[in-house]
């Protein structure tokens, strides 16, 4: 595939300190890559900086057939305004016809879409980001810098209900007024857009790669795509029904920028159950699945389809929230982490379908991961600890939703907790009534999708009185620390920061996170370029189909 | 009859007041609205975020007045952003504020707005009742048959040995509710790893993995027999066996009458004294039985479109109500309590010409 290919930068000082890091063995590849690309440099000049044959970045996707059409497993949620998208299925569908500046990739780097190449100053204060030429809405406009300007004011826009991109936009943000800060977006010509934080901001690139950030025409900032149609991808969609189906085909009226491959494409609602995905499969209702969980990973490959496999930051966190009694008291908190085994929870929660978390939510993955000492666990000290917190007769009720990896962890949770000696109680809610109340059950599991730096998920749920902050958590010297991370570009010095924000964690006891998940996706074997995403993203341009 | 008529049709009005309004009710208890604006909104909205997402959204008003909105007897709500645009239950994007009417409810003839969908009710409910219909009509024309014949058989002769063997059969059917036997069916016929399919199929008798198809999506575009046999025969067994429990009773108790006795000892054939004297009049208490069969099969579909993933009415009212969808669960109640109380309509009628003593007055 080349038509992705961008003009990035070939070199940038803080890549090369990168590349001197991995050469080093400080970073391993992945993180090296993440950095470097995201401060502009393209994949094939980052792979060039640390020696490697750039033919492994570029040549990831193979050139499919023209032609065809691909049915893929996916619940169709109802679409609204894409800032406010809460499932990455949304975006899904929506990508055919709204595409992004910017793309993430499986192997942990950045590519442009829409933008052709992106830079940054040295200190991350500056971003000048360079439109890809001959783009075209589907309506016959040009795809101009206003188009990008308008989409960066939409996105700042906070006082919108819901929209969780202006979380990402950070310091763009104007605290006071909740819009953009003044002069922080400027259009420097008809392709070129000037971004300018009033400090350091290293969360740009991954901020609007991420599937809330699907780029709108300018005049159509917060619609809902489905209502209008307009966009630059090759697709429309013809067919919506929620819950049902979404039916996409090639559009005829639009020239398209780049190569893409299938006729049409199909989303199949098959609800929440694997069971009725895995009936589906049978039954031969479509090729490929959004994502297999749990034993239906063992039974897909077993009847003859591939499997793709993606190690990821996506976990599942069981926390209490600190707002509710007896979870204020941080002895009480340490008691709980001390009596589970984070071996025991991936074991028995996604048979062993990843790797050990650390309680911390920053995984080895993450460039800024810094390495702490192991954790104990020793559930007769938990209950001593227990005893002397004075709750020891106190009922701990741990909420879960109804499915299948997320319940199995929190039952291997409550079972350690039983075994140590603590009353607990479970109660698994339905997932049409779960996300409810979320952020304040007493004692609950959720389930956290992959972000590309560890801060961004500081940032989103670990900072004092964030909306995403399920834990109650509110720790001044916590959020101070976190402040000087997010301003240091360089990950070496950032994880040392990093470093005592994790140990604080651990210390305050927060939550459990006692695993990294791997991320799976099964398809039948005549379908092409349909590999798993960490972030569950299918671009339905690169997908084809063998005839 | 025709007063008889217009009384069921009042009492039909009467019930679906009294349902749709439970419905309402506690389908707009405040945890039920958390719900929605956050199915709607985003599912991470703050408390506050929430409240005003309702209070925009026409949710604030109390319970009684917005019944009535619905319902078309109060005037729709409206509302003046801060922005000057003025939204309201009648505005959308096809009718703007100045052309939109007053009165927009069910006596209007607009059953509203499905949240989940988001698209109109009307426009969802026709579509998803013309599957279910589809549905119960193979089921209705597999269980009537053969429930029948398996009721008249088994009441022919009671204490035979063939009474007791299909007797033991029907209970046998009537005792195994539909997720039961669904999943058992699925297993057994529509997997390729367990049941008799991989067997079949490693015999060559079979093209496909396996045997019948676990999910009959594929029948709402076209039934073919192997989509769309294990829900109908999910469905059809339930009913059959009570349908023909109540045939052999009837039947049993016809063959001990008296005009039968005379009828034999006339010498009229066995099998003339079956045909021609005894079923019409076995049939009588069975023809109320099947009617009453209808309410079930709505609660019967329920399961079965859920399980073979069926997006007709019964999934329809799944999705709706576990999404709190307002007026889409509105709707299907009055689709619920008009399918009911036509079909004990059609019921009484049908008695009359069945049962020449009865009338109706």
């Amino acid at each position: 595939m080349t038509d992705t290919q961008h003009r990035g930068l070939t070199t940038h000082p803080v890549a090369e300190m990168y590349a001197q890091e991995y050469k080093d063995g400080k970073l391993s590849r992945r993180e090296f890559l993440v950095r470097s690309t995201a401060l502009g440099v393209s994949a094939a000049a980052a792979y060039s900086l640390i020696g490697a044959t750039p033919v492994a970045a570029e040549a990831h996707r193979a050139t499919p057939p023209m032609g065809g059409t691909l049915r893929i497993q996916m619940e169709v949620r109802a679409l609204k305004d894409p800032r406010t998208y809460d499932w990455s299925q949304m975006a899904n569908v929506s990508r055919g016809i709204l595409e992004y500046l910017i793309e993430y990739n499986a192997d942990g780097s950045f590519n442009g879409v829409l933008l052709d190449s992106w830079e940054a100053n040295e200190d991350a204060t500056q971003y000048t980001l360079r439109l890809r030429e001959g783009v075209k809405w589907n309506n016959g406009d040009d795809f101009t810098a206003e188009d990008v300007a308008a989409n960066f004011i939409g996105w700042c826009d906070s006082t919108v209900e819901g929209n969780s991109m202006a979380a990402r936009m950070g310091g763009l943000v104007d605290p006071d007024t909740g819009v953009a800060r003044e002069g922080a977006i400027e259009v420097v010509d008809p392709l070129t857009v000037r971004i300018t934080y009033p400090a350091p901001d290293i969360t740009l690139v991954p901020g609007i790669a991420d599937y809330p950030s699907a780029v709108q025409h300018r005049d159509l900032i917060g619609t809902n795509p489905l209502d209008h149609g307009v966009g630059t991808g090759a697709y429309r969609i013809t067919d919506y029904e929620v819950g049902v189906q979404a039916r996409l085909e090639k559009n005829p009226d639009h020239e398209y920028w780049g190569n893409t491959y299938l006729d049409e494409v199909i989303f199949i609602d098959l609800g929440q159950d694997p069971a009725a995905w895995f009936a589906g499969a049978e039954a031969d209702e479509f090729d490929m699945t959004y994502e297999t969980v749990g034993e239906f990973i063992d039974l897909f490959s077993a009847i003859g389809w591939t499997q793709s496999e993606v190690t990821t930051a996506a976990t599942v966190v069981i926390r209490p929230n600190q707002n509710s009694e007896p979870y204020d008291n941080q002895m009480v908190r340490k008691a709980i982490q001390m009596a589970v085994d984070p071996q025991v929870c991936l074991d028995l929660g996604i048979n062993g379908q990843g790797t050990l978390g650390e309680h911390h939510h920053v995984c080895p993955i993450h460039p800024e991961y810094a390495e702490l000492p192991p954790l104990t666990v020793d559930p007769d000290a938990a209950y001593a600890m227990l005893q002397e917190s004075g709750h020891a007769d106190h009922v701990f009720e741990i909420v879960s939703i109804d499915d299948d990896y997320r319940r199995n962890t929190t039952d291997a949770v409550a079972a350690q907790l039983r075994d140590a000696g603590f009353n607990v109680e479970r109660t698994v809610i339905p997932g049409s009534t779960f996300w409810n109340d979320w952020t304040t059950y007493p004692f609950s599991s959720t389930n956290w999708n992959h972000r590309e730096l560890g801060v961004i998920i500081y940032n989103l749920a670990y900072r004092s009185g964030v909306a995403w902050n399920e834990f109650g958590y509110a720790n001044p010297e916590f959020d101070a620390l976190l402040d000087q991370a997010n301003g240091i570009l360089d990950a070496e010095a950032r994880s040392e920061v990093m470093a005592q924000l994790e140990s604080i964690l651990q210390e305050d006891a927060v939550t459990l996170q006692p695993y990294w998940r791997s991320l799976f996706r099964h398809h039948k074997p005549e379908v092409i370029n349909a590999d798993m995403h960490p972030k569950f993203e299918i671009n339905i341009h690169y997908l084809g189909i063998e005839a | 009859m025709g007063l008889f008529i217009l009384r069921r049709f009042g009492v039909m009005i009467l019930t679906a007041l009294c349902l749709t309004f439970v419905v309402f009710f506690l389908t707009n208890l405040y945890p039920n609205l958390e719900k929605l604006a956050k199915t709607q909104g985003n599912a991470r909205m703050t408390d506050a975020e929430v409240a005003s997402w309702l209070d925009r959204n026409g949710y604030g008003g109390p319970l009684i007045v917005r019944y009535g909105e619905w319902l078309g007897v109060v005037p729709g709500w409206t509302r003046e952003g801060a922005d000057g645009e003025v939204t309201g239950r009648c505005i959308d994007a096809a009718t703007p504020a100045e052309e939109a009417p007053t009165f927009c409810g069910l006596l209007q003839g607009d059953l509203g707005y499905s949240t989940v969908s988001d698209d109109e009710v009307s426009n969802i409910i026709g579509g998803r009742l013309a599957l279910t219909g589809v549905l119960m009509f193979w089921a209705f024309a597999v269980m009537v048959p053969a429930a029948l014949i398996i009721g008249v058989l088994a009441g022919m002769k009671e204490g035979s040995r063939l009474d007791r063997s299909l007797s033991t059969v029907s209970i046998a059917s009537t005792a195994t509710p539909e997720y039961v036997s669904g999943v058992i069916f699925i297993v057994l016929l529509a997997s390729s790893t367990a049941g008799i399919s991989p067997w079949l199929s490693e015999m060559g008798w079979i093209e496909g993995r396996t045997l019948f198809l676990g999910s009959a999506r594929s029948a709402m575009d076209d039934v073919t027999f192997w989509n769309f046999t294990l829900p109908v025969m999910t469905i059809a067994l339930y009913g059959m066996g009570y349908i023909a429990r109540m045939t052999r009773a009837s039947m049993a108790e016809v063959m001990t009458a008296q005009y039968i006795r005379t009828a034999r000892l006339k010498g009229v054939s066995f099998r003339n004294i079956v045909l021609k004297h005894a079923l019409r009049n076995a049939l009588i208490a069975p023809f109320t039985v099947i009617m009453l069969q209808f309410p079930w099969l709505l609660t019967g579909v329920v399961i079965v479109e859920t399980l073979f993933n069926y997006n007709g009415f019964g999934w329809t009212l799944v999705q709706a109500a576990s999404n709190n969808d307002i007026e889409l669960l509105l709707a299907c109640s009055i689709v619920a309590v008009f399918v009911v109380l036509v079909t004990q309509l059609i019921s009484d009628i049908g008695y009359v010409f069945l049962n020449p003593r009865i009338r109706i007055s």
